[in-house]
């Protein structure tokens, strides 16, 4: 069971730390507010998922404190296979927090900034206005103990009319267990604008109990086209409780791509509110989970404006001891006629231990509209394997290409080849 | 390697769920002859077919079944192809994510087995050489494995992988069925042109269109899960024109379907 740090002591241990860092008034003044709320508000619940099981206390206010003793592995084995060495575009590797290796900031087109968002937010403290805007942090404890504690993370602006399709690759690294994680992103793309951002979460696979809560906010201005894809490969003791949510503007895209490989305990939210007349959003998701992991998606499309479509597909794989929780959520809301959301989610276990959930839920509170969904959860398919097996081909391999012709659709949506590579390579060695 | 291959089944009886549906079939394919089994829908070819491939439906409660002397039976589905046994199916699954032609080509090197793999440009000047032989347009190969053919063009894509794959002894489970006339005769021309010593065919079939082109040297005719009269061409004209019933009238079999000889 988790045991929750006395308030006061973390908010003033937090209060030193951020006043040493010389934040702007207004950002330690949200931290305070958000710190303040975390002793009352309730741990998250999620049907399937008792997150109240994890070690939630595997944190310090400082990165640099209380950190285990260092694992077997450096940040550059560990990110290796997902870095491409002679790619373009921008690339930017934290590891444990820190900046550790960079490329292609310098040749940004004029107006695109990409930088630390603990900097942007010291060089704009305008920029405090947004933060906590699109997913608060009064939703829960989690996120409450993020907005309070929250010190990585990326700053990405896309001006207006920019076009920038090289992918922004974000990679954030964890070496040593125990200090915690709370990665912050704000996203800007302002109207007309286009951009790829990808975000790449790994850590070292013999982690000590680590606690990883975060958060990514995008702004999609009208007309914007973004697509955000994140990879995440987390080892066994990370618990990882993260929200991604975009607002959508008026005839904006705004495309997430999800491919979750690890092994770890994982809560993720991802989508998009629909905030402008004909905008839409889609969700491309792959889920495999080996070993004990727990890996708990849902993607939430939320129709607020007229004529907004959204579109979720998922794929989820689950082997060994796995256990898959897949939610699909299409919230229709008032005055949004018109509109279409459609969701498919295709679950398969491997093995008899191995356990997978797919929840699908449309929320429809206006009568103009369309909605769908498939869902389906189970076994590969015998005739498949047959088939494959009467041509010589092994049972191995065959469940091997039956599992990815399965995840196929979605694993051509990943937006950077070296990264769609990885992950494949990745799914290659944990696929049994 | 000109062996002639022989597949020699002996009391073969299988069921499906606890029941039995084949109940003692006793037959012996070598290479260089056509074999041909008739018979109403119900009566067992089709689960012949199945049992013999080994799907894992289908439970072989007794009997033999050898290649070249080896004990199929003892062998996994992949372990049969690769000793040299090929079912063109009747209903081919479809399987997104993998090319037809890169799936051919695996199948293909796992028959050769490691260090024979064919070379892919070799092999790719084959399949195409192969495919327009059997009218298959060449974007198919790039297509994923059966995905979207229809009912005609996966008929075809079986015997594109037997031509490809080159088996000792193929067995054909209805695979005129669907198909139109033109489709038909391409099929055939395609199956007779594997036609030699080293090479032999179970075709499984309830019309006796198909054997008009491709000309058997032995017809079976299967009822209540056995083999119930053999002969040679003749057999299946006859039956062409007759129909069934003369032989059930000459065997006192009044429902020829599996499910009367429980």
């Amino acid at each position: 069971m988790s045991e929750v740090m006395a308030v006061s002591a973390l908010a003033a241990e937090a209060d030193a730390v951020f006043r040493a860092r010389h934040e702007p008034e207004s950002m330690v003044a949200l931290r305070s507010r958000a710190l303040a709320r975390y002793e009352e508000l309730p741990v998250p619940q999620y049907e399937k998922s008792d997150i109240s099981r994890r070690n939630l206390t595997a944190f310090a206010t400082h990165s640099d404190e209380r950190a285990s003793a260092g694992t077997t592995q450096d940040w550059q084995t560990i990110a290796g296979p997902y870095l491409d060495e002679n790619g373009a575009g921008v690339l930017l590797v934290f590891a444990d927090g820190k900046l550790v290796s960079e490329r292609g900031i310098g040749a940004l087109p004029d107006g695109i900034v990409v930088e630390a968002l603990l900097d942007a937010v010291g060089k704009r403290s305008a920029l405090v206005e947004k933060l906590h805007t699109v997913v608060p942090f009064d939703e829960d404890k989690l996120l409450a103990l993020h907005a309070g504690l929250w010190r990585d993370g990326v700053y990405v602006s896309i001006p207006r009319g920019v076009t920038f399709e090289t992918p922004i690759q974000i990679v954030h690294v964890v070496t040593r267990g125990g200090a915690g994680s709370f990665i912050h992103n704000l996203y800007e793309a302002g109207e007309g604008s286009s951009a790829t951002i990808l975000e790449t979460y790994l850590a070292a696979p013999d982690l000590a109990d680590h606690l990883h809560v975060g958060v990514t906010e995008a702004f999609i201005g009208q007309g914007a086209r973004i697509k955000v894809g994140v990879v995440s490969d987390l080892p066994r003791r990370m618990t990882s409780v993260v929200v991604r949510r975009a607002l959508v503007g008026r005839d904006a895209a705004m495309d997430w791509i999800v491919g979750e490989v690890g092994d770890g305990y994982t809560v993720s939210e991802i989508g998009s509110r629909l905030v402008g007349q004909g905008s839409t959003s889609t969700c491309h998701a792959v889920v495999l989970g080996s070993g004990r992991a727990h890996a708990d998606l849902t993607a939430r499309m939320v129709h607020e404006a007229k004529f907004s479509e959204s579109d979720t597909t998922a794929r989820g794989v689950m082997q060994g001891h796995a256990f898959g929780v897949y939610r699909g959520i299409t919230h229709i809301l008032k005055g949004a006629s018109g509109s279409n959301g459609q969701q498919a989610e295709k679950l398969l276990m491997m093995s008899p231990e191995s356990r997978a959930d797919a929840i699908p839920m449309l929320l429809i509170d206006e009568n103009d509209v369309k909605c769908g969904h498939a869902a389906s959860v189970g076994q590969i398919n015998e005739e498949q394997l047959f088939y494959l097996m009467s041509r010589g081909i092994s049972e191995a391999a065959a469940k091997k290409m039956v599992v990815w012709g399965f995840l196929d659709p979605v694993l051509a949506q990943l937006p950077v080849d070296s990264v769609r590579g990885a992950v494949e390579r990745v799914l290659e060695r944990k696929m049994k | 390697m000109s062996m002639i291959p022989e597949l020699k089944i002996s009391g073969l009886r299988a069921s499906v769920e606890g029941k039995e549906i084949l109940k003692g079939v006793d037959l012996t394919v070598r290479g260089g002859e056509v074999h041909a089994i008739m018979g109403p829908n119900g009566t067992g070819k089709s689960t012949l077919a199945s049992s013999l491939m080994g799907h894992p439906k289908y439970d072989v409660t007794a009997g033999q079944v050898t290649l070249n002397g080896e004990d199929v039976l003892a062998m996994g589905v992949d372990e049969r192809a690769r000793a040299g046994l090929f079912l063109a199916m009747q209903y081919p699954s479809e399987v997104s994510g993998v090319s037809n032609a890169n799936f051919m080509r695996m199948a293909k090197n796992a028959r050769l087995g490691e260090g024979n793999e064919v070379p892919v440009l070799k092999f790719h000047r084959e399949l195409l050489q192969k495919m327009k032989a059997l009218s298959i347009d060449p974007t198919f190969g790039e297509r994923y494995l059966n995905e979207g053919f229809s009912g005609g063009e996966k008929k075809r894509n079986e015997i594109l992988q037997m031509t490809m794959l080159e088996p000792s002894i193929a067995i054909l489970d209805e695979i005129d069925s669907g198909l139109d006339i033109d489709a038909l005769r391409i099929v055939a021309e395609g199956v007779n042109t594997l036609r030699k010593p080293e090479f032999g065919l179970l075709i499984i079939t309830h019309y006796q269109r198909l054997l008009q082109y491709i000309d058997p040297d032995y017809v079976h005719v299967m009822m209540q899960g056995k083999i119930v009269r053999s002969g040679g061409r003749e057999l299946a004209e006859k039956l062409e024109q007759n129909g069934y019933d003369w032989l059930k009238d000459e065997l006192g079999i009044v429902d020829e379907t599996v499910e009367a000889g429980v």
